[in-house]
């Protein structure tokens, strides 16, 4: 249900006017990347790209295209700025984010510029909440500099199978090890815990892989408390694209298809293990 | 040798065409090079080339097609090379693994749950009769064991026993570790094939799930000594065999909170009821008593009328596993404050809980808040003649049991139980007086089971001989 337009008035001072019919479809997304506090926004033209960083290591992205919203304005190139997102999304449920079918929450995001905070104008059932949030300067998302060039092995799975694993991985271990080879065994994640290890093998020609392509074989060590939140992001998705490049370092890539049925992505890209490697 | 005589007589068996293995009778018939093909009347019959040279069918020439072809599928059933291929399934091999398909895998994760609801520890033990799974919880005074026959495998193999006689392995598992491999409701819908294997220090589990993907878990086991509880089921007075649901229907009624119940036998009814210390408002709490007629059990033998009192929470594991798999429960025990066994049984796999039970001098049963004392402090099996409660409601049993009033009895007045179920015994006989014993037959399985096996003595402790009393040898769980 479209908002009514008493913010008009101020339109011609939003650098950024973004409407959402349903605001779960905003949310959910940024809930499969919410493992720390703060959130960059990066808006362009084509579309919204929410970062989340972790210790120079990890950083997820979600990327919300211009077409899923109902309407994007932008007036500039480039609008960055960063927000507390465990607040965000607070007020994206600030209806209490009830299931119930047809009662939809409706958003307006709209950012005036740099220094301004970030508005939300939030409605369900006529009642509507004005939320500001405040700003930060927009830290530099790291470039971990992943290139298609650099890809050695390249996996796509269908969720189903890794979400299986993933929810069954042993916690007690340090590191979450991943093979890909051209050979067996093609795709292994391996944990290495108090009681022992576990061993989980897909073959290449399994009905969950779509896509396997690997070049050459690279086993990888990642922090498990690195990747953990990376299972948020899995459990949403149908799709995920593995590939992990010359220097180790692990891109995934997930597919998710919101409530409308719409595709967003989110990826997650990981540093390896630098101590495992000393060893 | 065969009578061609009575042969003549019967008529040719219509063979469906797969009963002989590699050899096709019927519409579809799968002729080799080496087939001699014989003709009769419109038909022809094919024969593997060796069949013609059996003795026995060289002796009656004059046997007409149908009857050669009769006795060569009874041939083929008895053949010494079926005998041999079978027998080789059954013979002692290399290694120590097993397999089994999906289904199979819920029974062992059921398994595994059960236990798990005992203790913290699984021992895994390969056996010539099957593999066991076994575990006791901490106070040490529930038992269970699950064994696996080999048939419940598709292929199980053992090390000789010549090669290490004595040095059988037995490995115990942390249960929080194989737990969560076996997760219910999932395991059977995506679990086709599960293999496990004993190795110098790792059990490796594998399982080959649906579509082609295939998890190993390797993990590490402490070697220990075995873990054997002896019962001598065949001595105890009484025995019931209860259908699958009857039970596991019985205790749904009592709280999962409830510790402990207190099950009553005698020639008139079995009873089930909660059990609760004295002293501790036991006015307050709501007090639940089942009986069942004698009829509703498929056996029912009282040798000594009895009231033993056990913990339910370890015995609901098995109780589920029971009912999961339709089989009956028997039970055996005695007089109060000698262990009960309950055991399932089918043709692949046993399983038994022996469960410690209170010994007390005193009789215990809920007051009536119309009940008139009684003077006697005598234990409740010696009282014989039941009583009419008035005032108490009754529920008639959905089973069809007659309602049976219920006998009353009361507490003595002085003397006051400790909870629970007590310390394990560590030495000599417990003495009858009013302390609270828990007597339990567990053995650390040494070597040389030679020395007559004493009920009393405890597992773990390997090194403990307490012989105390002459029993004969029962064979161990």
């Amino acid at each position: 249900m479209p908002l009514s337009t008493q913010s008009q008035t101020n339109e011609e001072f939003y650098v950024l006017v973004a409407t959402l019919d349903n605001a779960r479809n905003l949310s959910n997304i940024l809930k499969a990347i919410a493992f720390k506090d703060h959130a960059i926004f990066s808006a362009t033209p084509n579309g919204l790209k929410v970062t989340v960083e972790d210790s120079k290591c990890l950083q997820a992205n979600a990327f919300i295209q211009a077409e899923i919203f109902q309407e994007f304005t932008i007036k500039e190139d480039l609008v960055g700025f960063q927000v507390n997102l465990t607040v965000l999304l607070d007020c994206l449920n600030i209806f209490g984010g009830s299931t119930v079918p047809g009662v939809l929450t409706a958003l307006r995001m709209c950012y005036v510029g740099y220094g301004y905070p970030l508005t939300l104008f939030l409605e369900e059932g006529g009642v509507v909440t004005v939320c500001k949030i405040n700003t930060q300067e927009p830290e530099e998302p790291i470039d971990f500099d992943f290139c298609s060039s650099n890809v050695t092995n390249k996996v796509i799975l269908q969720s189903e199978s890794l979400k299986e694993a993933f929810s069954e991985l042993d916690m007690t271990s340090e590191v979450l090890q991943i093979t890909m080879s051209p050979t067996q065994p093609y795709f292994r994640l391996s944990t290495f815990g108090n009681s022992g290890s576990a061993h989980y093998d897909y073959p290449k020609d399994s009905d969950m892989m779509e896509l396997f392509q690997c070049t050459k074989t690279q086993t990888n060590r990642y922090k498990m408390s690195l990747l953990k939140p990376s299972t948020k992001a899995l459990a949403l998705s149908c799709k995920v694209s593995v590939r992990t490049d010359t220097r180790g370092f692990l891109s995934l890539q997930y597919l998710v298809r919101n409530d409308d049925g719409q595709i967003c992505f989110v990826e997650y890209y990981c540093c390896p293990d630098e101590e495992a490697e000393e060893e | 040798m065969v009578n061609t005589g009575a042969l003549s007589r019967l008529p040719s068996p219509a063979l469906p065409p797969h009963i002989c293995s590699g050899c096709e009778f019927g519409p579809h018939k799968r002729v080799r090079k080496y087939d001699i093909g014989i003709t009769s009347g419109n038909k022809q019959f094919y024969f593997p080339k060796y069949m013609t040279t059996a003795p026995f069918l060289e002796q009656h020439a004059s046997l007409a097609a149908g009857k050669r072809r009769y006795l060569h599928s009874i041939s083929s059933i008895y053949s010494t090379e079926q005998m041999r291929r079978q027998m080789k399934q059954h013979y002692l091999d290399v290694l120590h693994s097993c397999l089994q398909s999906g289904n199979c895998v819920k029974a062992f994760g059921r398994a595994v749950h059960a236990l798990a609801r005992l203790g913290d520890e699984l021992w895994l033990d390969p056996l010539a009769k099957g593999l066991a799974l076994r575990s006791v919880n901490s106070a040490h005074s529930a038992y269970s064991c699950f064994l696996f026959s080999p048939l419940f495998f598709h292929k199980y193999n053992l090390r000789s026993a010549t090669e290490k006689s004595a040095e059988a392995i037995k490995c115990k598992l942390l249960m929080k570790s194989i737990l969560p491999l076996f997760r219910l409701p999932s395991i059977e819908r995506t679990v086709e094939r599960f293999e496990i294997s004993i190795e110098e220090d790792l059990v490796k589990m594998k399982f080959f799930c649906k579509h082609g993907i295939v998890k190993t878990h390797n993990l590490r086991f402490q070697e220990s000594d075995a873990l054997q509880a002896v019962f001598s089921s065949h001595l105890c007075p009484n025995v019931l065999k209860a259908p699958a649901k009857l039970l596991s229907d019985m205790v749904m009624h009592f709280p999962v909170s409830q510790e402990e119940i207190t099950l009553s036998i005698s020639a008139a009814k079995v009873s089930l009821r909660n059990y609760f210390e004295r002293g501790n408002g036991h006015m307050k709490l709501m007090h639940t008593e089942m009986s069942l007629h004698p009829d509703e059990f498929h056996y029912f033998q009282v040798g000594v009328d009895s009231d033993i009192t056990f913990c339910l929470k370890e015995l609901r594991g098995l109780l589920t596993f029971a009912e999961s798999h339709c089989l009956p429960v028997s039970v055996y025990f005695g007089a109060a404050g000698k262990p009960v066994c309950f055991s399932i049984e089918d043709m692949v796999l046993e399983a038994t809980v022996v469960l410690a039970t209170l010994m007390e001098t005193e009789s215990r049963a809920p007051s009536q808040h119309t009940a008139t004392p009684l003077n006697t402090t005598t234990s409740r099996c010696e009282v014989e003649a039941p009583q009419d409660r008035s005032g108490v409601e009754q529920v008639a049993s959905s089973q069809g049991s007659p309602i049976l009033a219920p006998r009353l009895s009361l507490y003595p007045s002085q003397i006051d139980l400790p909870c629970g179920q007590g310390d394990p015994i560590r030495t000599h006989a417990p003495s009858p007086a009013p302390s609270l014993v828990c007597s339990l037959l567990f053995k650390a399985l040494s070597q040389a089971e030679d020395a007559a096996l004493d009920p009393k003595v405890l597992v773990g402790v390997s090194d403990e001989e307490d012989v105390m009393e002459e029993e004969p040898q029962s064979p161990p769980l």
